[in-house]
């Protein structure tokens, strides 16, 4: 770049401005800029909409956009509930929907909590009484139950007129071993009997979206038990009249139950959207589900599988902006900025499956997704003013034969980092869509389907991470890098477990790498900087080993 | 201190004590210089000012339920904006049956006003802004607000799932557009 004709490419000085160029392309930027009038008034362009932005910011956005309509809550209450949950010890994630739901609805509780202004202890009883009441109100007109467990669904007929509806013998059994009154599976008073019946227990309550009219809330309470057959029970009731709507049941052995009011309604959507849910997010191109293990009526887990596994076989897995969940009878799979030949090819991969609602917005994009761009950073941590030691970056220099040498070599780490950790986010994402827990619940041939998509991230990552490790280990062992004792990992029981600690591995060799080569800083100290990398890297590959061999179980 | 100031002591005062209250006061404190912003993107995300608020107050007790799980979060205000945009997501799939939220901007830009000129001048300026700003495309206008509010690339990328570089190529065509209104 040092000739005023290579003028610097594309966004490469908004970049520049952002800080967000390895120190060494900042510097040849500036020198470049100190040459050439024609960059600097573009620089001075873009600075000037830069200063648009903020001045809309400041000028419209802020002043115009509404004001949130009450006073701020302090969040002291709110500290004081996730206080206590985190202090005591709530069953073990189990059965997948109640497990992660009720994990993650832990801290979200609070916030419903406080707003309620009562402990939830208190607020399920009260609930439970006026449900209790309203139910007696009730003429006893017949209910449509649907019975879900883990291997089937049932429909029954309740009608108090005539006893007990008809429940498969293994499961009277289990509510009557557990002391729950099953005569009605969606009886709040049957719920408060079993539930004041326990010698400990832990409530919660939280508003959530009507199952059936998502228009309307319904309030769920969650009750753990400390001891007894049945683990946690969950009953949903219809805020407007207090009418049950669902009930769900998790026992110790982790078989589950739930029953849901389907009256005058052919389907009731299984997947009832939880209105808290402080699961980790993530990609949100890839959402993780909470209730993978329940079997669906219509679009079943089987679907979402198939079409998981046709984008990934075009690689749609590695990086499109692609939304797919579950939505009534069908997989919804809506792209977001997809460019048309590569909508084409999206369409063409999922032409042959019967249960997808294929939808692309935002028909105004570009391609920016994939067009050709130059090699750039990856990811990293947060970047400094201040550039890294030059220290390294010279031995770096010196060890490969000259600055142009280091500046390929820093393309090629970066461009190979990139594509690893698309891998190592695709892989992710199913194990968080597809949680160890629910797994027993699908088919073999689902399970297979889903193990080989993780088997085919796993082999292209440790190829991938086996080549920056070769090109990288004997630069590092020059420049000072010594092997240390390896960290003796903490076991895992699952891959998805496993895949999460190769996220973390993979997250930490990234910030390295950008310290490596300038693009960000962490509060490592540069002296141990190839130690740390070249050790993060031997790491990161015996952590994708651990899931590989989990995977292949 | 500002909330763009806020992370490094966050993570010193975490290695110290993940326990007491001087975790409450710095999430408290974030949440009062920064939870303006996050309501802020929110509403530009589609969310209605309730369910936006709501979710504000959401966003700050999970990242106290983070921190208190030993959760290491170098730089909090991403984090928020990160958890924020995934939520508000979610909230705003499930209003499906709802129109997401208009503000109405335009309209209140155009209102007339008896100001004085250069007041004007600059309303019509931001009022071609806000135009500009409608017509990016979503990860562009996402990738904007986001980079507005101080996320860096890594950041931004990590909450609309895009890498880096992707981002940069949004901002580059985002600043391309935007830079017409200057020009025209």
């Amino acid at each position: 770049m040092s000739s005023l004709a290579q003028h610097p490419e594309g966004g490469m000085l908004l970049r520049y401005l952002d800080g967000e160029l390895p120190g060494r392309k900042a510097r040849q930027i500036e020198r470049h800029l100190e040459a050439c009038w024609q960059c600097r008034t573009e620089i001075e362009a873009l600075q000037a909409t830069v200063a648009d932005c903020m001045r809309y910011r400041k000028n419209v956005l802020r002043p115009l956009l509404p004001e949130p309509p009450s006073a701020w809550r302090d969040l002291s209450r709110g500290f004081a509930e996730i206080d206590a949950q985190q202090a005591a010890p709530r069953f073990a994630p189990g059965w997948l929907k109640w497990g992660m739901a009720a994990a993650a609805a832990m801290v979200a509780v609070s916030a419903v909590v406080y707003q309620l202004g009562f402990t939830p202890s208190v607020r399920a009883a009260s609930l439970l009484h006026k449900a209790v009441a309203a139910a007696e109100r009730q003429p006893a007109a017949p209910h449509e139950i649907r019975i879900r467990t883990m291997g089937q669904t049932l429909l029954r007929t309740v009608d108090r007129r005539h006893g007990e509806p008809a429940l498969p013998v293994a499961l009277a059994a289990r509510f009557e071993a557990a002391h729950y009154d099953v005569s009605n599976p969606l009886s709040p008073r049957s719920f408060a009997t079993w539930r004041e019946g326990l010698s400990g227990r832990h409530d919660e309550v939280t508003t959530v979206a009507d199952p059936e009219s998502p228009s309307q809330n319904c309030y769920r309470i969650e009750t753990v038990a400390d001891a007894g057959d049945i683990a946690s029970a969950t009953l949903m009731l219809r805020s407007s009249d207090f009418a049950p709507v669902e009930s769900m049941f998790q026992f110790r052995d982790r078989d589950w139950v739930e029953f849901s009011d389907i009256t005058g309604s052919p389907v009731r959507s299984n997947d009832s959207p939880v209105a808290v849910n402080p699961e980790t997010p993530l990609r949100p191109a890839v959402p993780s589900r909470s209730a993978a293990a329940a079997p669906r009526p219509a679009a079943s887990v089987t679907d979402e599988l198939q079409v998981l596994s046709a984008l990934h076989q075009i690689g749609a897995d590695l990086g499109d902006q692609l939304e797919i969940k579950i939505a009534g009878d069908r997989v919804a799979v809506n792209g977001v900025a997809i460019p048309p030949a590569r909508q084409r090819q999206i369409q063409n991969a999922l032409a042959g499956l019967p249960r997808v609602a294929l939808q692309f917005s935002d028909p105004s994009t570009e391609a920016a997704l994939h067009e050709p761009q130059e090699p750039l950073p990856p990811a990293a941590a947060v970047p400094r003013a201040v550039p890294p030691d030059a220290g390294i970056q010279l031995r770096l220099e010196q060890q490969l034969g000259g600055q142009s040498e280091l500046e390929r070599f820093s393309s090629r780490i970066l461009d190979l980092n990139d594509s690893a950790m698309s891998r190592v986010y695709a892989l992710r994402s199913l194990a968080l869509r597809f949680p160890a827990a629910g797994e027993s619940a699908l088919t073999a041939a689902d399970r297979a389907t889903l193990h080989q998509m993780a088997r085919q991230h796993l082999a292209a990552l440790a190829s991938q991470v086996n080549t920056m490790q070769h090109a990288l280990d004997p630069v590092l062992q020059a420049v000072g890098a010594s092997t240390a004792a390896q960290h003796a990992a903490a076991p895992t029981d699952d891959w998805q477990s496993s895949a999460e600690e190769v996220f973390r591995t993979s997250r930490r060799v990234e910030v390295l790498l950008s310290d490596l080569l300038g693009v960000a800083s962490t509060a490592t100290p540069s002296a141990s900087l190839p130690s740390d990398l070249f050790n993060a890297l031997a790491e990161l590959q015996a952590s994708i080993d651990r899931c590989r061999n989990q995977v292949a179980r | 201190m500002s909330a763009y100031s806020i992370g490094e002591q966050f993570v010193g005062i975490l290695r110290q004590d993940r326990t007491g209250s001087p975790l409450q006061e710095l999430v408290s404190q974030l949440f009062t210089e920064a939870r303006e912003d996050v309501y802020r993107y929110l509403l530009t995300l589609g969310l209605h000012p309730p369910r936006a608020q709501e979710a504000v107050q959401e966003v700050f007790l999970r990242l106290y339920a983070s921190l208190k799980k030993g959760e290491q979060i170098q730089n909090p205000r991403a984090w928020i904006f990160r958890v924020a945009h995934n939520h508000g997501l979610k909230i705003r799939a499930r209003q499906h049956n709802e129109e997401p939220f208009d503000p109405a901007l335009e309209a209140r830009l155009s209102a007339p006003a008896e100001t004085a000129e250069h007041v004007l001048l600059e309303r019509e300026r931001m009022q071609a802004f806000h135009q500009a700003v409608e017509s990016l495309s979503e990860q562009q206008k996402r990738c904007l607000f986001l980079r507005m509010e101080g996320m860096r690339y890594p950041e931004i990328g990590a909450a609309l799932g895009i890498s880096p570089s992707a981002v940069g190529e949004f901002l580059r065509r985002a600043m391309v557009r935007l830079r017409k209104v200057r020009d025209e």
